[in-house]
C-alpha cells in the first residue's frame, strides 16, 4: 500500500517523463509490428493499418496505460474536483451546511476557549497543584493575628504567605497617580515559586525593622514608568509620599488574584497597625496562600488547620474557623457557575448544529441514493464511493473549520469586551487550538457518520429496487433516523430555552428589587486625601467644600460624600456596644452587635432619596465638636430595638477596645441594598463624616440628566490638582456591572435558545414536508375513498406532535438535570421553576405545531386523482 | 465487473509465465504469447501495456529502458521474486480450476 502510494506519487511527479517513455515504448511496438507484417510481404500502408488496428488506437492505449500509473493520487484529485462540483451544484445545501458548521465550531470554540483558559488551564506557577488558599470562613480571608498563629503552628506547609489587595499613590511626579497594589509577606513570591524578571524579589531580611523600604513592580509598570530600563533596579520611587527602593521586576506573565502594579511588604504595615491589622476584630482580612509539603494532601492539611482553628477558638473565645481549598479552585470559584452554564449551553448548540448537519447529510445522502446505486451498478467499487463521500465531507468540514475558526476569534473578542473586568485570568484567554481541533473533529465525526453511512446503506439496495424507487425521496430508515434526530433537537432547544427563561425571570426579579433609594442619575467618583498634608481638621472642612462646589455645577441638584457607595458593599464593618449592655451578655449569645459603618456628609440621604423613618437626617448642626450622633437603618433598629424607640439610645464602635465615643441615635432611615440588589439587606450605622474623617471617599452628585464626569471631576482639580481622582462612574453603571455575569448568561442562553428553536422548527417542517411528499399517493387514495381534509390534517399533525412531545418530554428531564448548574445564578426563582418549564414547553409545542401545520395543510390540498396518475 | 477481473487475472498470469522464460519487451511478449498458444490466444495490445504497467506498480515485474540490437530503445520487463511467487500460486490455482472444470464437464457428458 505504502509502496504503491510512493509509486503513484513518483508517477505524478515524473508524469512528463513517464508519458514520454510510454509513447516511445508504444512506437517501438508499432514499428516492430509493421516490420513483421512487411516481412510477410504486406505493402507498407496496409502493414501500418493492421498494426494500428492491433494496438487498438495509439492514443487510447496510451491513456489507459498512463491511467494504470498514478491511479491513486490521480483519482483523489478527480474526486476533489467532483466534490467541488457537487457542492457548487447545490448551493442551498452547501450554504446551509457551512452556516451550521461555522455557527457550531465558531461559538463553541470561542466559549470553550474562555472556559478552558479560566477554569482548566493550570495556574501559571511552578507545581501549582501544591498551592492552597486559606481563609477563616466564607472565603473572606484571615486577620493578621490569626495568620501569624497559623504560620507558627501549621506543619503541613513548605511556606504560608499572605497578601492584601490595596492601592498606592505614586507621588514621584507633579500629580499623584493611583495604582493597584498588593501588600505581601516577605515569603510570598517564594511560596508561589516566582522568579524575578530583573533584580530580585522580596526575602525575609527586607521585612526586618531596620531594612530600607523596598518595592517590587510589575513588568507593565516597569515598561511604562521606567521605559524598561534595567537601571530602574535600585532607583527610588515615592509611594504614598514615602521613598521606596525598586528591588525587582516581575515576569510579564505573573498574575495573582486581582492584578496589581506595585508590590509592597506587608510586615511593616502590620507593625504600623495599618487599617487596624493588629486587631483580631478588624474586617481587614488577608488572602493566605500556602505551599503544601510534598506528599501532604489537601485533606490532611485541612484537618490540621481545623485542629489549629479549634484551638484558637478556645484561646480567644471567638468564632475563627478555617477554610482550605486548592488555589486554582479559589481563583475561579466566582465565575465557575457562569462559565459552566455558558460551556454547557454552547455544547448543546454544537450538538444542535451537528444534529442539523447530520439530518441535512442524511437527507442529501438519501437523495443521492439513486446516483450511488447507479455508480455501484456500473462497477464503482464500494471503496471508491466511500472515498468520494469522504472527500466531499472533508472539503465541507475543512471550509467550515477555517471559517468557524475565524468566526470563533470574532465571537471571542466580542465576548471579552462584554465580560466584567474582574473575571480572573481574562488576559490569558486565547483562541484555544486544542478546543478548535476538538470542535472541528466532532463536526468531522458527525459529518462522516451521518453523511456516509446512510448514503452507503442507500446505495446497497439492489438493481430492481433501484428502478422502482428512483423517483422517490429518502428511504424509510433515513427518515426514521431524521425523526430521532428531531426529538434530540427539540429536547436540546427545551433545555436552552428553559435556561434562558430562568435568566430572564431572574433579570426581571432583580430589576424589580427596591434598592431603597433612587439609583438613577447619580454620578460618582473617588478621591483620596492622604499624607501629612491632610490632618483631620483639614479633611473636615474639605468635604463640605467639595459638596458645596458640586452643588454649584450646572445640572447638579444635590451632592454628598460617603465612605461606602451603595451596591458596592460596606467598606468598613465593625462590632459595636449598646449602652446598658455588657460584653459578657453578648459573649453568652455568641455574637457581638455588628454593622456596616458609613461616614457620610449631611445631605447624603437627601441626595440618594433615602426616606426618613423616624427622627432626623444629619444637618449643619452636626459638627466635629457637637454631640456625637448616629443614624441607623430599619434592619438594625428591628434587630436590636424591636419593641422600643431607638431614638436616643447610645452605641459605641469597637469591641472590646472602643473606637470613638458613645454616639446617640438621632434617626432611623429606610433600608437600602448596600451590599448589592441580590443580597440580603445589611445592618448599617451612619455617622457624620466630620466626626469620623476618612482618607478615601466617594463623592456623589444627583444630576438632572446626563452630566459629563469631567465637569464633576473638575471640582476637585480646581480645588487642589494634587488630589487623585479615580473610578468615575454612575450608580447605574455599578448596577449594570454587578449583573453583567447574569446578563451574559441570559444573552447567550436566549440567543442560543432562539437559534435552537428556529433550527428545530425548520427541521420538523422538513420532516413533515418530506413525509407529505412521500405519501402523496396514499393521501390521494385516502381522499378518493372519502377522507375529509380535516382527517388528513390531523394525521400529519399527530405525526408532528408525537415527535414534538417526545422531544419536549426528554427536554424537561434534561432541563431539570441541568438546572443545578444555574442554581447560583438565578435570583427570586428556583432553578427548576415549574412555571418556567411549563411556559417553555407550551411555547415549544406552539412553535412545533406551527412548523407541522404548514406542510400538513399542503397535504389536504392533494388532488385525489394523483393517486391514479402517479402509478 | 467480475468478468473483467477474470480476464485481467488471466492476462497477468500469461505475462508472468512468458517473463518466467526470461526478460522480454512488450512486442516480444505479444509474439511469444501467440507462438506458445499456437495462435490460440492473442492479446489486444490495448490491454497488454496497461497490464504490464500495473504489474510493475504491484512490484511483480521491473522494467528498464534498453537499446536493442538494431539500435532501438525498448522497455525490457523482468520478473521479480514477488512475480514468480504469484505465478506459482496462480498456476496451481488455475490448474485446480481447470481440473475441476474438466471433471464437471465430463460428469455432465
Amino acid at each position: 500500500m505504502i509502496a504503491r502510494f510512493f509509486a503513484s506519487l513518483r508517477g505524478l511527479l515524473r508524469r512528463r517523463q513517464i508519458e514520454g517513455e510510454i509513447s516511445e515504448e508504444l512506437r517501438d511496438h508499432l514499428e516492430r509490428e509493421i516490420e513483421m507484417h512487411r516481412s510477410r510481404g504486406v505493402p507498407p500502408e496496409e502493414a501500418r493499418r493492421l498494426a494500428l488496428r492491433d494496438l487498438g488506437g495509439l492514443t487510447q492505449t496510451m491513456e489507459s496505460t498512463r491511467d494504470v500509473r498514478a491511479t491513486w493520487l490521480d483519482s483523489v484529485g478527480r474526486d476533489v474536483g467532483y466534490a467541488v462540483r457537487v457542492l457548487r451544484r447545490s448551493p442551498r445545501f452547501t450554504v446551509t451546511a457551512l452556516t451550521l458548521l461555522v455557527l457550531g465550531i465558531g461559538s463553541t470554540t470561542a466559549i470553550l476557549s474562555i472556559a478552558y483558559a479560566v477554569l482548566v488551564r493550570p495556574l501559571p506557577y511552578p507545581d501549582a497543584g501544591r498551592l492552597v488558599f486559606l481563609a477563616e470562613k466564607d472565603g473572606a480571608g484571615v486577620v493578621w493575628p490569626n495568620f501569624e498563629d497559623w504560620q507558627k503552628r501549621a506543619t503541613s506547609f513548605d511556606g504560608l504567605a499572605s497578601s492584601l489587595a490595596d492601592a498606592v499613590l505614586v507621588t514621584s511626579g507633579q500629580i499623584p497617580r493611583r495604582f493597584e497594589s498588593r501588600s505581601v509577606t516577605a515569603n510570598f513570591f517564594r511560596v508561589l515559586g516566582v522568579a524575578p524578571f530583573r533584580g530580585r524579589l522580596f526575602d525575609e531580611p527586607d521585612a526586618g525593622p531596620t531594612a530600607a523600604a523596598s518595592a517590587v513592580v510589575s513588568h507593565a509598570f516597569w515598561i511604562r514608568e521606567f521605559a524598561g530600563d534595567p537601571a530602574a533596579i535600585g532607583q527610588t520611587i515615592s509611594l504614598n509620599r514615602k521613598p521606596f527602593t525598586v528591588i525587582g521586576v516581575l515576569p510579564p506573565d505573573f498574575r495573582y488574584m486581582t492584578p496589581a502594579e506595585v508590590y509592597l511588604l506587608l510586615e511593616p504595615q502590620v507593625a504600623a497597625n495599618y487599617r487596624g491589622m493588629l486587631s483580631r476584630n478588624t474586617r481587614t482580612t488577608l488572602f493566605a496562600v500556602g505551599r503544601l509539603k510534598r506528599g501532604v494532601g489537601v485533606t490532611a492539611a485541612r484537618t490540621e488547620m481545623q485542629n489549629i482553628a479549634a484551638a484558637l477558638e478556645q484561646e480567644y473565645h471567638g468564632k475563627v474557623g478555617v477554610q482550605l481549598m486548592a488555589l486554582g479552585d479559589r481563583v475561579v470559584s466566582d465565575v465557575r457557575p457562569t462559565l459552566t452554564v455558558l460551556a454547557g449551553a454552547v455544547t448543546l448548540l454544537l450538538l444542535i448544529a451537528c444534529i442539523n448537519l447530520a439530518s441535512l447529510l442524511v437527507n442529501k445522502g438519501a437523495a443521492r441514493a439513486f446516483e450511488f446505486s447507479i455508480r455501484a451498478a456500473i462497477g464503482g467499487s464500494r471503496w471508491s464511493l466511500i472515498r468520494q463521500l469522504f472527500i466531499e465531507q472533508a472539503l465541507l468540514v475543512g471550509i467550515g473549520g477555517v471559517l468557524g475558526a475565524l468566526a470563533g476569534a470574532a465571537i471571542l473578542s466580542g465576548l471579552i469586551s462584554m465580560a466584567p473586568r474582574d473575571i480572573p485570568r481574562l488576559d490569558e484567554i486565547r483562541l484555544d487550538l486544542a478546543v478548535l481541533s476538538w470542535t472541528t473533529l466532532l463536526s468531522c465525526a458527525c459529518a462522516f457518520v451521518f453523511g456516509i453511512v446512510p448514503a452507503l446503506k442507500a446505495s446497497g439496495i439492489g438493481g430492481q429496487t433501484l428502478v422502482l424507487r428512483s423517483g422517490r425521496g429518502p428511504t424509510r430508515s433515513a427518515s426514521s433516523l431524521r425523526r430521532g434526530l428531531m426529538i434530540a433537537e427539540i429536547a436540546v432547544a427545551m433545555v436552552l430555552l428553559s435556561g434562558s427563561g430562568l435568566m430572564v425571570h431572574t433579570m426581571v426579579r432583580l430589576a424589580r428589587v427596591d434598592p431603597g433609594f433612587d439609583p438613577h442619575n447619580l454620578q460618582t467618583f473617588m478621591f483620596s486625601l492622604s499624607g501629612p498634608a491632610w490632618p483631620d481638621a483639614r479633611k473636615q472642612v474639605f468635604y463640605d467644600t467639595v459638596v458645596e462646589r458640586l452643588r454649584a455645577v450646572p445640572g447638579v441638584e444635590n451632592a454628598a460624600v460617603t465612605y461606602s457607595l451603595p451596591f458596592l458593599g460596606s467598606n468598613w464593618w465593625n462590632m459595636f456596644m449598646i449602652a446598658g449592655t455588657t460584653e459578657a451578655q453578648w459573649v453568652a449569645i455568641g455574637e457581638f452587635p455588628n454593622a456596616g459603618m458609613v461616614p457620610v456628609t449631611a445631605g447624603y440621604f437627601e441626595t440618594l432619596r433615602i426616606p426618613l423613618v423616624k427622627g432626623r437626617y444629619f444637618d449643619q448642626s452636626d459638627t466635629p465638636d457637637s454631640q456625637p450622633v448616629a443614624i441607623i437603618n430599619s434592619s438594625l433598629a428591628r434587630k436590636h430595638w424591636p419593641d422600643e424607640d431607638p431614638i436616643g439610645k447610645q452605641i459605641r464602635q469597637g469591641v472590646p477596645e472602643p473606637y470613638g465615643p458613645w454616639r446617640t441615635i438621632v434617626g432611623v432611615i429606610g433600608d437600602i441594598k448596600q451590599e448589592g440588589v441580590d443580597r440580603e439587606t445589611s445592618r448599617q450605622i451612619f455617622v457624620p463624616i466630620v466626626q469620623q474623617p476618612r482618607t478615601t471617599a466617594f463623592a456623589i452628585a444627583r444630576t438632572r440628566g446626563p452630566v459629563s464626569s469631567s465637569s464633576i471631576d473638575a471640582v476637585i482639580h480646581d480645588l487642589d490638582p494634587t488630589i487623585p481622582v479615580f473610578n468615575d462612574r454612575t450608580v447605574d453603571q455599578v448596577l449594570r456591572e454587578a449583573s453583567s455575569r447574569r446578563r451574559i448568561a441570559m444573552v447567550v442562553l436566549s440567543v442560543f435558545g432562539g437559534v435552537a428553536v428556529l433550527l428545530a422548527a425548520i427541521g420538523l417542517y422538513g420532516v413533515i414536508a418530506q413525509s407529505v411528499a412521500e405519501r402523496r399517493q396514499e393521501i390521494g387514495l385516502r381522499m378518493a375513498l372519502g377522507a375529509t381534509p380535516g382527517r388528513v390534517l390531523r394525521l400529519f399533525l399527530k405525526h408532528g406532535l408525537i415527535v414534538a412531545t417526545a422531544g419536549i418530554a426528554c427536554g424537561v428531564v434534561a432541563a431539570v438535570a441541568a438546572a443545578r448548574s444555574l442554581a447560583s445564578l438565578v435570583f427570586g426563582v428556583t432553578a427548576t421553576d415549574p412555571a418556567t418549564l411549563a411556559t417553555v414547553a407550551a411555547l415549544l409545542t406552539v412553535v412545533t405545531l406551527l412548523a407541522c401545520l404548514v406542510p400538513a395543510r399542503a397535504a389536504t390540498r392533494v388532488d385525489p386523482s394523483e393517486a391514479l396518475r402517479l402509478e | 465487473m467480475n468478468k473483467t477481473q477474470l480476464l485481467q487475472g488471466t492476462l497477468d498470469l500469461l505475462i508472468l509465465r512468458i517473463l518466467d522464460l526470461g526478460p522480454n519487451h512488450g512486442w516480444g511478449i505479444s509474439i511469444r504469447l501467440q507462438q506458445m498458444s499456437k495462435d490460440g490466444l492473442k492479446t489486444s495490445q490495448g490491454s497488454l501495456y496497461p497490464a504490464l504497467h500495473r504489474l510493475e506498480m504491484r512490484g511483480e515485474v521491473t522494467s528498464e529502458m534498453t537499446v536493442s540490437e538494431n539500435n532501438r530503445r525498448a522497455r525490457l520487463y523482468t520478473l521479480t521474486p514477488a512475480g514468480r511467487k504469484r505465478l506459482n500460486k496462480e498456476t496451481d490455482a488455475w490448474q485446480e480450476f481447470a481440473l475441476s472444470m474438466r471433471r464437471v464437464l465430463r460428469v455432465l457428458r
